[in-house]
Order: structure tokens, then sequence, then C-alpha cells
């Protein structure tokens, strides 16, 4: 058989698995919703929801019947996209038509964030690579810094943004205006580039992805290819470079659910109407379709991370393939 | 990283770490009623003698409400950090050196709960049961349970060929003896120390994440660092004592738990070499 077609066969056999995964933690994402203490559609429901609209949550979720099948047939109704009708966010409008949108800007900004961590993490370990001294005394502070939650980082930032700004209208005789310039005005890009600084200095995402970076070039530069290379007197940055690329792409999905993590409150400092704004909003509000629906695609998408990474590792190791995995 | 700078690592976080334990241990000896510290006569006060870390918007010391803050997460945290290493050691272990379906079932189940999105799913768990910060500590252990398995059970099946390993089996030894006390407790206690101040830091941040947020974490008046940083939102810019200070505990307590695990995992890997 040739590569291509074990390379396919594995990346098939992985997202069957993944499919798997998937359908595991719905289930326990279901059993969740029914170990609420007492009667469950009480637990689920907002305070004076009518008892029609009880009866139909009730039957959405199965929670007549028994586990079993009341996951089975609300797992049936989900993979339809019917994850039924928003309750107090948007009243009556189905949840994915809600959610969607509002997850989309999230994947965004978090994968947007980490591409900018990634360029921002090669561009230091090639500066610092080489210089162990300058590097040891960089690392203890920027550690430091970086391990700080994103939220924290948030909190901080807008602080302080929105204290220059007000110190620069007084200076210049313009009345200190009552409201802060972020977050304020979420139609523009602003409290976006914000949420992103945050995203990328906290969680210690730098610092994780610096070494990790470092740690591979490190390897490369030592590699007996590229000594050879070397020795033939050609430039080494492409092979490298080729060399990084897919490493890079694994580390990039492995790391995406820390972001996925971290941006759920940094939104919500911000009122970007993403999806973990929209989490939040909605267990406060006990609209509980809206909350489930939400936590179901960010249980896909880091269930769709991890088989990108472990086809990308697949591609550049033929062992992991060859082992049947 | 050379010995000395491993040693100045290991004093600078070691002293945060020991601080932060101590006050967690005497919090709750110190006597505090949030309902009669405030006082409206001393708002949002700078540092000074009397207030080291000043007063906030209702007059109440920022130092005190760092201090019994602290009561919030500690013993929580350590809960957690106990069960996710004893359950993922155990777990990593079994994975490691059982074979066929008890292997495939370890790893099926640490598979599964490694997708699902942890501060998600917390946020969801609270949203159905409302719990105490001891569940959510709780469920936090579990979620960090995966990570601390795989990294035992590939080191587990390293050892498992070597040959000392091997030597002990001819000898005789019980597998629960050389699984327990061979390989877990002489060569994995760094990573479990590792992983044990990462799920620390995790609660951590997550019951300050929540009180940050309002609903589900600690609520006012009792302290927490998360709902005195949130005192941005009523503040605006008015004062910055009465959030910078928790800012910074919460930020300097996080990474020199996470230092303090690596580097003393690293000192130990060293010795054991």
């Amino acid at each position: 058989m040739s590569r291509a077609a074990r390379l396919a066969i594995a990346a098939l056999r992985r997202a069957a698995g993944g499919l798997l995964l998937l359908v595991g933690a719905t289930f326990v994402i279901y059993i969740t919703i029914r170990s609420a203490p007492g009667d469950a559609i009480d637990a689920i429901s907002p305070m004076g929801t009518p008892p029609d609209v009880k009866a139909r949550l009730m039957a959405e979720f199965g929670l007549d019947r028994d586990p079993f099948t009341g996951y089975l047939a609300w797992l049936v109704r989900s993979l339809t996209g019917d994850f039924g009708e928003s309750l107090v966010f948007s009243p009556g409008a189905p949840v994915m038509e809600v959610a969607l949108p509002a997850f989309g800007r999230t994947l965004l900004l978090s994968a947007s964030a980490l591409v900018v961590c990634l360029i921002l993490a090669v561009l230091a370990s090639l500066l610092l690579g080489e210089s162990s001294r300058r590097q040891q005394l960089l690392t203890g502070p920027l550690y430091v810094a970086t391990a700080a939650p994103s939220f924290v980082v948030a909190v901080v930032f807008a602080q302080v943004v929105n204290w220059a700004v007000n110190v620069y209208l007084v200076q210049n005789d313009y009345v200190p205006p009552m409201w802060y310039p972020i977050p304020i005005y979420t139609e523009s890009l602003m409290p976006y580039v914000f949420a992103g600084f945050a995203l990328i200095a906290g969680d210690g995402l730098f610092m994780d992805f610096f070494n990790a970076v470092r740690a591979e070039l490190t390897a490369l530069r030592n590699a007996q290819f590229i000594a050879a290379v070397k020795a033939k007197g050609a430039r080494t940055v492409g092979h490298i470079a080729r060399n990084m690329f897919m490493p890079l792409l694994s580390g990039y999905a492995a790391r995406l659910p820390i972001v996925l993590g971290g941006v759920v409150i940094v939104e919500y400092i911000f009122t970007l109407d993403g999806g973990g704004y929209l989490l939040l909003e909605a267990s406060r509000e006990r609209d509980f379709p809206v909350v489930v629906g939400i936590s179901v695609l960010f249980t896909a998408t880091i269930i769709g991370m991890n088989l990108l990474a472990d086809i990308v590792r697949a591609v550049i190791d033929p062992r992991e393939v060859a082992h049947g995995g | 990283m050379g010995d000395k700078h491993l040693r100045a690592g290991l004093i600078a976080s070691g002293t945060v770490v020991a601080l932060v334990l101590l006050v967690g241990i005497i919090s709750p000896f110190v006597p505090y009623d949030p309902a009669e510290a405030v006082n409206y006569d001393q708002q949002l006060q700078p540092p000074s003698m009397a207030h080291i870390f000043g007063t906030d918007g209702q007059g109440r010391d920022v130092a005190m409400r760092v201090l019994k803050g602290t009561e919030a997460f500690f013993l929580p945290g350590l809960f957690a950090a106990a069960l996710a290493t004893l359950l993922g050691a155990l777990s990593g272990a079994v994975a490691g050196y059982a074979e066929g379906w008890l292997r495939t079932g370890v790893i099926g189940t640490m598979q599964l709960i490694d997708t699902l999105p942890r501060l998600v799913y917390i946020i969801l768990v609270c949203t159905i049961l409302n719990p105490s910060i001891y569940l959510i500590a709780f469920v936090a252990a579990i979620l960090f349970v995966p990570s601390i398995a795989t990294v035992i059970r590939r080191r587990v099946e390293a050892l498992g060929s070597e040959d000392y390993i091997l030597a002990h089996v001819a000898h005789g030894f019980r597998p629960v003896r050389i699984l327990l006390y061979h390989i877990l407790w002489l060569q994995c206690r760094p990573m479990l120390i590792r992983q044990a101040t990462y799920v620390f830091g995790y609660v951590l941040f997550v019951e300050v994440a929540l009180s940050y947020l309002g609903d589900y974490g600690m609520q006012e008046p009792l302290p927490s660092w998360g709902n005195m940083v949130a005192q941005t939102r009523e503040l605006g810019g008015a004062g910055i004592w009465p959030w910078a200070f928790p800012a910074v505990a919460i930020v300097l307590t996080i990474s020199a738990f996470l230092a303090f695990g690596n580097l003393l995992a690293r000192a130990d890997e060293e010795e054991v070499r």
C-alpha cells in the first residue's frame, strides 16, 4: 500500500475515533444535566417558566424517559442541528441561530490571537535562541508576566488604557467623559484587538509556545541533515522552515483549547458578542438550551483540534501510522 | 539552566509559595467580620501605616481582605491537587502496566474526559447544580486526571522494559509494590509534584474567575481575590488599590506555584540522575 493510502486510512480511523469521542462527551454533558438535584426540569428552566414551555423542555431533553433512551433521542435531534429554542436570551430563536455566529466570532478571535502568539514565539526564539545569557535573564520575568490568567491581564489592561485616555483628555482640556473607551464600542474592532492581546499575554500561552518552538528549533539546528546542508555550503533557512511547519501546526492545534478556556471570561470583560459571553449570559439567565448548545460547540471544536494535531503528527512521523494507531 | 539559576528560581518561587501556605493556614484563625469592616469615613485611602494596602470603596482594609481571600481557594486547591494526583497516578499506572481491555478502557475514559472544555464544563456544572467551591474543585480535579495519567502512563511504559525493573520482577517483588514504590514513588515523584502545583493553580484560577464573574463564586461581602478585582466595575478609574493588590496576588501566586513545581521537579530529576 502506498504511503498516501495508509495515511488516508489512518486519518479516517482517527476521524471515526473523534466521532466516538463526541458521542461520549455529549453523553457526559447529558448525564450532568440529569444529575440535577430534585426535579431536573426545575433546575434547568428559568424562574416562572410557563407549564407548556416546561413540558416542551422535558420532551426536548428527554427528561421524561430513562437516561439512556432520553440521551439517544436528544442526540438524534442534536445531530440534525436542532438544539431547541432559546428561552431568555433571544426567546423563540433556534439555539444554533444564536450560538453559531457568536461562536464563530469566538473561534476567529482565538485562532487569530494564537497565530499572532505563534509568530511572536518564532520571532522571540530566533532572536534569543543563540544567546543563552540574555535568554536566562529574560526567562524569569517573562515567566511571571505570562503566567497571569488572561482575564486578569484583560482587567488590568482595560483599566490602564481607560486611565491613559482619561489623562489625555484632561490634559488637552477636553471634558473627561463618563464612559470608558473600552469596553464600549462593541461594533468597533478595538475591543477585539485588546481581547486578543490579553489572550496572547495571559495563561502562560506565550512562554509555553516559546519553549516548544525553541526546543524544536534547537533540535533542528543540531540535526545532522542541517549540518550536511551547511557542509555543502547551501542556505539552511529553507530547510529549517520546511521542517518546522508541521510541528508548529500540530502545536498550534494542540494549544487552541487553552485559548478557548481563556476567551470565555475575556469576552465577558470586553463585552464582546461571542460564544463565551453568550455562555455566561445564558448561564446567568438560566437559558439552558443555549448553555448546552454552546458547550457542545466548544467540545466539538476541541475534538476537531485534537484530531487535526493527531493527523498532522501522523503525517510527520510515519511510525504513528505504522503502529496502526 | 545552570545550577545557580535553578537555586535562585527555587528560592524566589519557594518564598512566595511558603508565604501563601502560611497565610492560608493562619487565615481561618484571624477573626474577621465583613459587615463590621465597613467604614464610610475611610473610603479609597492609599496605602498607609494603618492600612498597608489601602482601603476599598466601602472603607474596608484591603490587606485584611487579601489575607482572608486565601480561604476561598486554599483548602479546595489542596484537596483538588491531592485528589487529581492520586487518581492520575493510579490510573496512569494501571493503564501503563495493564494489558487488554483494562488498558483500553482507562485510556478511553481519559481521552473522553480530556475532550471536555474545562472552564465551559465547570460553568455548565455551575448552571445546573450551583455547587460549593469543593464540588467545583472536585470537578476540576477530575478534569485534570487525564493529563496526569498520560504523563505517568508514558513513564510507566518506558520503565516497564528497563532492566532493573525486570530484575525486580525476577526477584519476585509483587507488581503492586513495584508499581507503587519503585516506579511511582521513586521515578514519577517529580512529575507528580509538577502536576499537583498545576492543579492547585487551576483551582485558584477557577475560584478567582467565578468570583470575578459574580454568579457562582464567593459572594460579597465575603472576600475573594476574584470579587476584589471585580470592584473595577463599580470603581471605574476612581481607585486602583482595591483591585491592584489582589490582582498582583493572583499573578504572583499562580506563577510562583507553577514555577516552584517546575523547578522542584527539575531539581529532583537532576538528583535522580
